[in-house]
């Protein structure tokens, strides 16, 4: 059995993923092997190595989005712990609903729908009342400076640093106890980038359990409680 | 997984083939579909996605295999009702989105009579309130209340479509199959339904089982995928993993052909 106080939020375990290529002779790619870690509420734990070593693949492989070839990531889902990679497709669904998720620095949504409703809809997902979330959503579009005269717009028009902070106010403004970061802050000005620097640490310290990749070394620095560093872990596969 | 999950699917497929005399139209294809999910099924022409879904819906009769669907909390096998109950079923319970919309329109007949028709089958009578939410339905689609006493025929490919759709939803049915819902529209109505789709389904949590061909409207609004080929299910799981990480040789072909899906 396991034991909910004491358990981590995120408990990886041997880890290992080679992408097969069908389509190129059948050629394996070997990109991790037998990688194992845990992550507890209030940590940020930040993914390091160089180009290659595998810190994207890693964290997408905590988000279920992609299948390791071989371990397990025990993910504590209220009072329940899950693998995610076993889970079944609606399961993980509902973790990722309600338990964990994932920001790129890309935002990727349907053309046409608003700023502003684009914010709120992670929260109507999980049945916050709609003047609550609106609210919420005005307050996190205006504490990252996105002018109000965009938030009615689509956002397909914006510049990257715009765009990027739309990502973000969406998953932040209602964050979930485990978020995964992938360069959020890759096109942002100084001045954003230290909000979202500020936001990230008060997200940490108000319980939630993070696993980043930053390439910015004083965003990484000012943000990390923790390294794991890939290049050391990676064995020859 | 107790939380946020309804522990009963909504329509449990088993072992479903159909056969065309010797050639296979869709071969031993089993799945559960659970109310707020949206499953896409995906494939080129001529994988069986198509003959798949028309089985589904009821309108073709399988080889073998059975379709159950939950209705009065129980499992009711949608080929061995009485033809009345199923025909029941399909106006009240489920829509069903063709491609081309003159196949689910009433062409002879106006936008505002196409929509409150659906009412009048789940029994609403009252003339106002049917023309009520009739004009409120085409304002969601976005048509023009001007238009409601026109008829299909006086609109454009894009506005028949949007209007078929307001026609099935009207009634919020609990399952919508769609088949190639966005196909043939430009860029911008297509991403007009999209969202409308999109927040039907958060917002009501209807489930649907969408056919296309198109992997980025498959992305941006299914939860789950099947990839078809040659009437076999090759690959199948969540969406995003399934077009991120494809590990069968079909799907990696497949993902790997599309601009940024």
């Amino acid at each position: 059995m396991t034991n909910i106080a004491t358990d981590p939020m995120i408990r990886a375990e041997q880890i290992s993923k080679s992408f097969v290529l069908h389509n190129q002779g059948g050629i394996t790619l070997p990109v991790m092997n037998n990688i194992s870690f845990s992550v507890a509420k209030g940590e940020c734990l930040v993914l390091s190595g160089p180009s290659g070593a595998g810190k994207s693949t890693l964290l997408r492989i905590l988000y279920a989005n992609y299948k390791p070839t071989t371990g397990h990531v025990f993910v504590r889902h209220h009072d329940e712990v899950v693998d995610i990679v076993h889970a079944r497709a609606r399961e993980v669904l509902a973790l990722r609903r309600q338990t964990i998720s994932y920001v790129s620095q890309f935002l990727r949504v349907i053309p046409r729908v608003s700023t502003l409703d684009i914010v709120k809809d992670p929260m109507l997902r999980r049945h916050v009342p709609e003047a609550e979330a609106e609210s919420r959503a005005k307050s996190m579009l205006e504490r990252l400076n996105l002018p109000e005269r965009l938030w009615l717009l689509p956002p397909s028009t914006f510049s990257g640093g715009e765009q990027q902070r739309v990502n973000i106010a969406r998953s932040f403004v209602d964050p979930t106890p485990i978020m995964l970061l992938d360069e959020p802050t890759a096109s942002l000005d100084a001045g954003n980038r230290h909000i979202v620097m500020d936001l990230i640490t008060a997200t940490r310290k108000a319980g939630a359990a993070i696993v980043g990749i930053f390439h910015d070394e004083v965003v990484r620095d000012a943000v990390a409680t923790r390294y794991l560093d890939l290049s050391t872990l990676k064995s020859a596969a | 997984m107790s939380h946020d999950l309804q522990t009963e699917p909504l329509l449990e497929v088993k072992n479903l083939s159909r056969h065309y005399g010797a050639r296979i139209g869709c071969e031993d294809i089993s799945f559960s579909l659970w109310p707020g999910e949206v499953l896409g099924i995906v494939g080129e022409s001529g994988s069986g996605k198509s003959t798949l879904l028309r089985c589904l819906a009821g309108i073709d009769m399988p080889t073998a295999g059975d379709v159950l669907f939950r209705h009065d909390n129980a499992f009711v096998n949608i080929f061995t009702l009485p033809e009345s109950t199923r025909r029941h079923l399909m106006r009240t319970a489920w829509g069903i989105v063709h491609q081309n919309p003159r196949d689910g329109l009433r062409m002879d007949v106006s936008a505002g009579g196409n929509i409150g028709e659906r009412l009048m089958d789940r029994g609403d009578r009252h003339y106002g309130s049917i023309r009520d939410h009739a004009l409120n339905w085409l304002q969601r689609v976005e048509i023009g209340s001007t238009r409601i006493d026109d008829q299909p025929r006086q609109f454009s490919g894009g506005m028949q479509q949007r209007l078929q759709i307001a026609r099935v939803l009207v009634s919020e049915p609990r399952l919508v199959f769609m088949d190639e819902p966005t196909g043939g529209l430009d860029v911008s109505v297509q991403a007009r339904l999209l969202d409308l789709l999109r927040v039907l389904v958060r917002d009501l949590g209807i489930a649907a089982v969408i056919v296309t061909h198109d992997l980025a409207v498959a992305r941006l609004l299914t939860d789950r995928l099947m990839v078809m080929k040659d009437g076999h299910v090759v690959e199948q799981g969540l969406t995003d993993q399934v077009l991120d990480d494809p590990h069968h040789a079909y799907t990696q072909l497949l993902a790997s052909a599309v601009l940024a899906a």
